[in-house]
This record gives C-alpha cells, structure tokens and sequence, in this order.
C-alpha cells in the first residue's frame, strides 16, 4: 500500500508463474499499427493491453496482460498485514472523531474540570492503534533465566511501530513530557535492533557477544566483555550490565579468596550501576535505577550517585587490583556512569545511542525541546549518518519541532494509512499544529493538509476490493470532498454480485444518500433484467420506485405473457407477479399483470358455471381492467373472449346496459386500431372477434329486457 | 436497539485469517478428541480460493489461558471463489458440498482429518452463481438454487456426482436460500421476502407459496437464509434483508410470526438490528434443560441465533429482547453452531478473520 517512491515503479512480484494473459478480439480492418495501452487497474495492478494485426485468422488480435505490482515499501509489513492494520484502526479512529465532534460542541458551553482533557481521548486512541503494530516487546527477563543469555531475542519490532511510539510520546502523551529523555531510553531499548543492518548498533554488540559466549573460558580477558558492557551501560541497559558483570569470573567460588579485592570492584561497580538515580515516575520489575518523581530530590540524589562514583574512582584500590582488563574495564565504566565524552563516543554505535548516553550521564537534567534539538545537532555531528534510515527523517522533524516534515517523512517512509492516522497525534495537544494542519489551503484546492491526507488514504482503500468498504469511513470525516468522493466510490461498485450491492446499499443508508442508493438499485434492476434475470429486474426497479424502466419492460414483458387461461406458460409468471403484490411499492405497468392473474384465478373458481357471487366478482375485476388505462390493448381481445362465460351466463345477464356498452366500443376501437399502421394484430382467431361480438349483443339485448 | 447482556459473556477468540473468510462450518467429528472446522478462503492478493480443514487447538494445554489457534491440516482447490458451503456425516465419514460462483456444486469427503478429496463434481448447473447449496442431513444429496431461477438436485452415487434439474423459472425468480425439510421436501426463499415449499415427488412448481402483504408497506426484501427444525418441519424459519427474522407455519399459512425486525401493525417488535441484512439464521441448538419444556410442548418457537450485516451475533427469542453474543465493527457474514458441543459458536468475520465463541 505504500507508494512507490516518484519515478520508479515498484518491483515485479516474484511469483513462479507468470501472469496470465488474456487474447483481445477485436475486428479492426487493416493496415494497423500496433499500440500498446497501460493502464492502472484494482489495486496494485497494472493493466498492459496490445493491439495488433492477426497474422492469421485464427490468431487473435491483441492480448491482455495484467501484472500484480508489490507495494513499493521495504516489505517489512506485507499487504495482508497492513490490511489488519486498516480494519483494526477504523473503529478507533471513528470512536475519536465522534468524541471531537462531542467535544467540541461541549467545550463551548461549559470548560468543566470533570471531562477529560483532549489528549488524554488521543491517547486512548493511540493506545488502541498501536496495539494493533505488534506485540508490546516482552520483557527481557524470562521465567526460566539462562544465565548466558542476557539479550532475549523477541519478536522483530517494526519501524512501522516505532514511528508510532515516537510521535505518541512527544505529541500527545503529556504526562511523559517532564520524562522525555527518559522515554527516549525506554524507546531505543526497544528498537535499538532496527537500526542494527543501517549503522551497526549496541544491540548487535551484544547479540554477537551472546552467541560466542559459550567458547569463552574466562570471560573477563576478552577485552570485547568490556566493550559490551561499556556499551550496553552507555545506552542505559542497567540490567544487562549488571548481569554481565556477575558473570565475571571473580564470582566463581574456587577463585573467591584469590581474587577478593578485584571481586570487591566488580560488585562495587554493579551496585553503583543499580543505584543510579532516575527521572521517572516508575520502573517496570526487574528494571534497575532508583526512580525520582520531583527534580529537586532527584538532583540532591544525583549528586550523592555522583560523589560515590568519584569517590570509588579515587580510591586506592585500583592499585590493588592485579588484573588489567577489569581494572580499566571498571575504570572505563566509572568515566561512562561520569559522563565523559570520549567514553561515550567510543561506547556508542551511531548518534541516537551517543544522544541517549548525553541524557543519562552528561545532561541528566535536560527539558525543553530546543536543547534537546542542539543536542540531537551535536551528536549527529559528531556520528554522521552513513545511509539514511526511514526513522531518522521522523526524529529530526519531531526535535526540530517542525510538524510539516514529520508529517512529510511519515507520510514517505510509512505510506498512507500513517499520515491519515498521525495526523491525530499531530494536533493532539498544540494549537500551532492545529492551526497548520487544518487550515485550508489555496495551493491543495481549499482543503486542508488533515483531509488530503484522509483522503488519500481512502483512495488507497478504495482501490482494494476487500478494504474499500472502510473508506466511506474516511471518506464521511472530510469535509469538503468526502462526500462527493464516497458517492463516486459507491457508483464505482459493481451491482451484479448480491452480497456486495447489499453492503453498498447499506452504506448508502448509513450516510442517508438515498438518490444514490435508488440509482444503485435501478443499476442494479437493469442489470439483471438484461441478463435474463427478470425477477431480480423488477424487484430491484420496484425498490427504486422506477416506474418510468417498469413501465418500459412492461410493454416487453407483455408480448410474452401467455394470454389466455388454459395457457400453461402463465404458470410460469406466478413467482414474478406474486413479487409484484406490495402495495406500497411501484409496479408502474406491470401492475395490470397483477390485476389479470387475479381475474383469471376468480373465472377459474366459477367453474362449471353455477357460482354466482364468483362470478359477479370476475365481472367487476374484468370493468376495471377494461376500464383501466394500463391495459394493453393486444389483451382486450384475449380478455372478452375468456369472458364468453360470463357474456353468456345462463341465469341472468351479468353485466349492465352501460357496461356492455362500454365493452363494445371497446371492440369498436380496436376494430379501428387494426387500420392504423403500427398497429400490432393479435395472434387470435377472427371467429373469436366474431363470436365476442355477438355474445356482447345477446347480453345487451338480454340486459335491456331485464332493466 | 434494545438487548440485553448475557450474564455471563461468552468466551471469545479471533483469528486472524489474513484471507477472505467466504463460508465457515463445523466438519462432523473424525476422532473423538479433535474438534476440526471447515473455511472457505479467498486470497486477494493471489486471487485464488481454498477449501481447508482447519484443527482446532489449544495451544497451552497446561496453562490457565484457554486461548485456541487454528492449524491447517488439508486443503482443496475450488475452480473459483466459493459460494456456500455445508457439512454432513455420511456412514461416519464427514462430507462437504461446496457451491462456487461459476455456479458449480462440489462434494468432498474428509478421509480423516488430513486429506480432502473430491468426490466428484456438477459443473455449471447454474448460469452465474450459485447462491445457496443444503446437504441433506445424513445423505449425500444436495440442493442448489440461483439467482438464474434454477433449483437443481445434486447427489453423489456410486458412479460419482449426479444432478437433475428439478425446476426452472427461467429467471422470472431468484431464489437466494434452500434448506431440506425431510429428504423428500425442502424450502426455498428468495425475494420479496418470498418463501416455496417443494416436494421432488411433485415436479413442475413449488407446492406450496408464501408471500403475502405483511410487511405493510415498509421495504421488502430477500430472504438470505432459512432453517428447518428436525422436530418441527412444518415451520419454515427465515432471515432476510432490513433485520428481518420470521418464521412461516405451513399449517397457518398467511400470518408469519415474526421474531424480529419489521412492525406489524401496531404492535412493535423487538429488533436485533435496525435494517441491517440478517445474512444467516439457525435454530439455537444450546437450550438448556430448564428452557427445554418451555418449548416441547407449547407452540412457541424455539429460540434462534442470527448474524448480521452490522456485526451482531445474538439469540434471539419470540417476544424477548435478543441477546446479543458479539458486537463487531463489521459484518458477521457466516456462523455454525457445533452439533456435537451446540455451546460452540464459529463465525467469519467481514474483516478477514474467525471468530470462536465459547458459551458458558
């Protein structure tokens, strides 16, 4: 999903088989010059098609090919993945934007101390999307501990993620801001490992250092024990640290009493290690560090931490000491815990863990971004950035408190789905961002950065066949275009597949688009009535209240309707005209089939020609349909003739004076009719028009007698 | 909408799938221990379908946490993406009858857990997709309706797959459900709420319709699924479009009784979910022995479970607030209650997982 960096297109998907292709028929005449056409099609297809001339006429004249594109991203998420991704953030992000609009229209009546404060909903939705990234790292610290393992290695953190820890810890969380340095430790002990194949990093040290730990027999003469240790301290990992120091081997009990002075450092050093004084509000179990809530304590224990250091660095029993690697490895420790710059340097691998070591050692006392950003300059200068890395652009922006650049870097390294849902992050908690990220610009045709991003986030969806029913979801919280885009998308969805025109429908309800929805239907009623579905045809014209399409296919429909009664085909219509039975729905023409299947259902109940009351009944059915304009008038003819029964009804006349009056001119007319060209003749008897005429004039002679 | 909890929430597991979940089934037990459930896939990104047994397991057996996975065992490649899909237990055996788009019907049969074989097949007996198939229970005959107005019979003999074709309308009715009532009788529904009754000893038409005017002038719609109580064939349980659930009685045939959705008259009903499509119903197979006599001897109907287009999963019960078993974010397109452990729930999430209910 990802875009493909400008100007270059996305890597061919390895896949074994090649891609099929299609042949292309076409009846060009010739000469013709080959064309070649491109084209993007669903998702990230792209759609080659070549004209060209048969060679011969069983070759076809052109052939289709279509070829599936990889998203242009690093594949450390695949498309499946990111799919999760997009369903799992919808409900979090429709949740925010129903409490923004709540929130809103709430703050400007009253500023109540009982609601919560607007970063603190951010954050529960960054809680919600950052879970869906990955798995919290677990800790490194298992149940069953292996002594020789001090890096667990766990589940490969994403960028993805980190990108998103990052913004939420320095947008929108703001109970951390007084504990940022500290957050930034936190951070990069998580993701130390992702910059591992760019720069080289403490965490491959250790790594590496793990798996020859095993052909070590004393540990502590390799200087690369030291380095890992110096290392690892440098960026703040206590707890590996002091666990590699009691693997030291003045520890093991038959060298106790030899070694007791150098043991006696060692374990100096790790306790100074555990001790140390930290700006936060908690650690985690297991974590080592003695937290401060308040500056002032934390500086007088700083201080203290700081004075036992230097105390133990002077003290004389270094010269005691016999062994040289721990001697200077410790004293190396000492200079690390004393912030010495060139310890640090050598200790760390690239400048985020030399930026990390400042805050621990140098400028443990560090607040503000703007320090924090000269800081960032410093280190970097002094650890210039081989290759580039997708984070890096990120942290920058985020230091250089520059919130067009983050949102920019993210938006390139992460694709779409980041920009449209950091946006949140972005706005968060400052009133600049909000003012920038939300204001309407000339230049992006009166939208503001927040909707573009939206929105082409929603075009990413749209283009999938499976993410497309969340876009309107997007699509619905941008203002300006949303909407017009949401009708278009929905137009774009193919109707003949049930399941899908359904869900389309229900979207249409959902955001009350009820023209859009009747179209959709009528589509939908065309469709199937084209394709021989013409049950499927009328119900869906029927739910789109079409009558003028209902009154079209009527006309067709009649010159298949069986017309008379002992026509078995008209059996076949039963299931079609029963649909046609809800009053309140729109049957246009198709309303008089209705009326003529119920007509013919009461002559079948009279029978043998005694049922009087049936009989009545099938009269008056039979006015109204020669009365109704909606008759077509082929069945005129097919409807007196099946009413001889009733034109020669034995007890009495049936019909009135005015009724058969009003029957006979209706043969009249189409006596007429038959003279004028388009006249259609229809397929019946003349000695059927003869014998209804002349039971029409019986039941008029008797009709007159009896009034 | 009104619902009410349960007093205890089923037990909940999803998994993700990372494929379109088209259909979803409980298999029929091979072994007494393992419980297996039978997906239909679709994978987008390749754009090809898969019919696979999927075992289901608890991965910590030892541990407290009950949380369960899905592992596939075997897996069989349908000619394109699948319509419906319906298990039965044939001489011990668990068969599979699998509907495609192309309007295809399939019978598979589970040798054991770990091989899929394909019995033998009815090409394109529809035109366009099949929408509906029902396995006879016990029996290796199926039913297939479309939206093309065909209703054939397809059964699988000794000399492979067989099909007939009982009816045609020649596309003057869609039919969108079928279900078997007995092995002679099944129903159909399709649209405008339309319900047939067939007998295949009576060719030519259904035996018996319903349609009538009930929905007093609020939107019709389609029936999107029927269910048929072994104990109580003369009644025809529906789900349809607008939340629609309703149930018509052969022997009453002009007065639904309506279990949720569309008002009647003047007396309103519970909805389970405002007109949102109920894709698919089923008599509720976990009643409890104190329920039970309620429903034995009265003529009130048995309680139903339903899923929706609006993501909700519940049981629902004549003239009581359903109660709602899942809420989700997007639709629940499919489920299956387990025969054998009718408190087990497997249902396919829109969003391209499953979703496993435990119930106390």
């Amino acid at each position: 999903m990802p875009e493909p960096d400008g100007g270059e297109l996305g890597p061919l998907s390895s896949s074994p088989t090649p891609p099929p292709s299609y042949p292309l028929r076409h009846s060009l005449r010739s000469p013709l010059s080959p064309r070649v056409s491109l084209c993007w099609c669903r998702g990230n297809s792209l759609r080659v098609s070549l004209f060209s001339q048969p060679a011969s006429e069983v070759e076809f004249g052109g052939e289709v090919v279509e070829l599936k594109l990889n998203d242009g991203g690093d594949g450390e998420i695949s498309n499946a993945q990111w799919r999760r991704i997009a369903y799992g953030s919808v409900s979090p992000f429709a949740m925010l934007q129903s409490r923004r609009n709540s929130f809103s229209s709430l703050s400007k009546i009253n500023s109540s101390p009982y609601h919560l404060e607007w970063w603190e909903y951010v954050m529960e939705y960054s809680k919600d999307i950052n879970s869906l990234l990955g798995n919290p790292k677990s800790s490194k610290n298992s149940l069953i501990e292996d002594p020789k393992t001090f890096v667990q290695k766990s589940e490969e953190p994403t960028c993805l993620k980190a990108a998103w820890e990052l913004m939420e810890m320095f947008y929108a969380d703001k109970l951390s801001q007084p504990w940022l340095p500290e957050r930034l430790v936190d951070w990069l002990a998580d993701y130390d490992s992702l910059f591992a194949r760019a720069y080289g990093t403490v965490y491959s040290k250790l790594l590496n250092f793990q798996n020859e730990l095993i052909n070590l027999q004393v540990i502590e003469d390799d200087p690369r024990y030291w380095e890992v240790i110096a290392s690892a301290l440098a960026v703040g990992w206590l707890e590996i640290v002091v666990k590699l120091l009691r693997l030291h081997g003045s520890y093991q009990l038959d060298q106790l009493s030899n070694r007791e002075t150098e043991n006696g450092l060692v374990e100096a050093v790790a306790v100074l290690i555990s001790k140390m004084p930290r700006m936060r509000p908690e650690l985690e179990p297991r974590r080592l560090g003695e937290c401060y809530k308040a500056k002032p304590d934390f500086i007088k224990a700083w201080e203290k931490w700081r004075g036992q250091i230097n105390k133990l660095d002077c003290s004389a029993f270094w010269i005691q000491c016999h062994h040289v690697q721990t001697r200077e490895g410790l004293r190396n420790l000492l200079q690390i815990m004393l912030g010495n710059m060139s310890s640090l340097s050598a200790a760390t691998s690239h400048w985020l863990e030399l930026y990390i070591s400042h805050f621990l050692y140098v400028r443990p006392f560090t607040a503000g971004l703007e320090s924090m950003y000269s800081l960032a300059q410093r280190c970097i200068q002094l650890k210039p950035m081989s290759n580039s890395h997708k984070l890096m652009g990120v942290m920058i922006g985020i230091l250089g408190e520059n919130t067009e650049v983050v949102l920019a870097e993210s938006s390139k390294e992460f694709g779409p789905w980041m920009a449209a849902h950091a946006i949140e992050l972005l706005t968060a908690g400052s009133d600049e961002a909000e003012a920038l990220l939300r204001e309407e610009r000339y230049s992006l045709g009166e939208i503001s950065l927040e909707e573009l991003h939206r929105l082409v986030y929603a075009q990413v969806l749209s283009s999938h066949a499976l993410s497309w029913q969340i876009a309107p979801v997007y699509l619905s919280s941008c203002l300006k275009q949303g909407m017009g885009l949401l009708e278009i998308l929905l137009y774009r969805q193919p109707v003949p597949h049930k399941e899908l025109l359904l869900k389309n429908l229900e979207i249409c309800r959902l955001y009350e688009l009820d023209d859009i929805s009747s179209n959709i239907m009528k589509m939908a009623g065309v469709h199937h009535w084209k394709h021989g579905r013409k049950g499927s045809g009328v119900y869906w014209l029927q739910q789109a209240q079409d009558e003028f399409r209902l009154n079209k296919i009527a006309q067709l429909l009649f010159g298949s309707v069986g017309k008379s009664i002992s026509d078995e085909s008209f059996k076949q219509w039963e299931g079609l005209i029963e649909l046609l039975h809800s009053e309140s729905k729109a049957a246009g023409g198709l309303e008089f089939l209705l009326k003529y299947r119920d007509f013919k259902r009461l002559l079948q109940q009279i029978g043998d020609g005694k049922n009087d009351v049936a009989a009545q009944q099938a009269v008056e059915s039979l006015m109204l349909l020669m009365k109704n304009p909606s008759t077509p008038q082929r069945f005129w003819l097919p409807l007196l003739n099946d009413s001889l029964k009733l034109l020669n009804w034995q007890d009495r006349p049936l019909l009135n004076v005015s009724q058969t009056n009003l029957l006979l001119n209706k043969l009249q007319e189409l006596s007429i009719a038959r003279l004028r060209p388009h006249f259609v003749k229809p397929d019946f008897p003349m000695e059927a028009l003869n014998s209804v005429r002349l039971s029409l004039a019986t039941n008029l002679g008797r009709a007159i007698l009896e009034e | 909408m009104a619902v009410t909890q349960l007093p205890r929430p089923p037990e909940v597991y999803k998994l993700p799938q990372y494929k379109y979940v088209d259909a979803v089934r409980w298999l029929p037990p091979i072994s007494a221990l393992d419980r297996h459930a039978v997906l239909a896939l679709f994978d987008s990104d390749g754009g090809s379908s898969t019919v696979e047994i999927h075992s289901l397991l608890n991965p910590n057996p030892d541990a407290s946490s009950t949380a369960k996975s899905l592992t596939t065992l075997a897996a069989w490649t349908p000619p394109s993406r699948v319509s419906s899909l319906k298990t039965t237990n044939l001489g011990h055996r668990p068969f599979i009858a699998v509907s495609t788009v192309d309007g295809s019907v399939h019978v598979l049969a589970a040798q054991n857990a770990h091989s899929l074989v394909e019995m033998g097949a009815a090409p394109r007996v529809h035109a366009g997709p099949v929408s509906c198939i029902d396995l006879v229970e016990g029996g290796a005959e199926c039913v297939s309706v479309g939206e093309d107005g065909r209703v054939n019979l397809v059964s699988l003999g000794d000399s492979g797959v067989s099909s007939f074709r009982f009816f045609d309308s020649n596309g003057l009715v869609s039919y969108s459900a079928a279900r078997w009532a007995s092995p002679n009788e099944f129903a159909t529904g399709g649209l405008g709420f339309g319900l047939q009754w067939w007998d295949r000893r009576k060719p030519g038409g259904p035996v018996s319709q319903f349609k009538c005017n009930w929905t007093q002038g609020r939107a019709s719609g389609i029936v999107h699924s029927i269910d048929i109580h072994p104990s109580r064939k003369h009644t025809c349980l529906a789900g349809g479009s607008s939340g629609t659930i309703f149930a018509w009685d052969l022997r009453w045939q002009q007065q639904p009784i309506i279990l949720s959705g569309v008002v009647m008259g003047d007396g309103s009903k519970h909805s389970v979910s405002d007109s949102s499509e109920v894709w698919e119903v089923q008599y509720d197979r976990d009643v409890k022995s104190s329920n039970a006599s309620n429903f034995s001897s009265s003529s009130r109907m048995l309680p139903v479970m339903m899923c929706s287009e609006d993501g909700i999963l519940a049981v629902v019960e004549e003239d009581e607030e359903p109660v709602e078993l899942l809420a989700e974010p997007c639709a629940i397109n499919s489920f299956d209650i387990d025969k054998q452990n009718p408190s087990d729930v497997i249902c396919s999430l829109e969003w391209e997982s499953v979703a496993i209910l435990t119930r106390p």
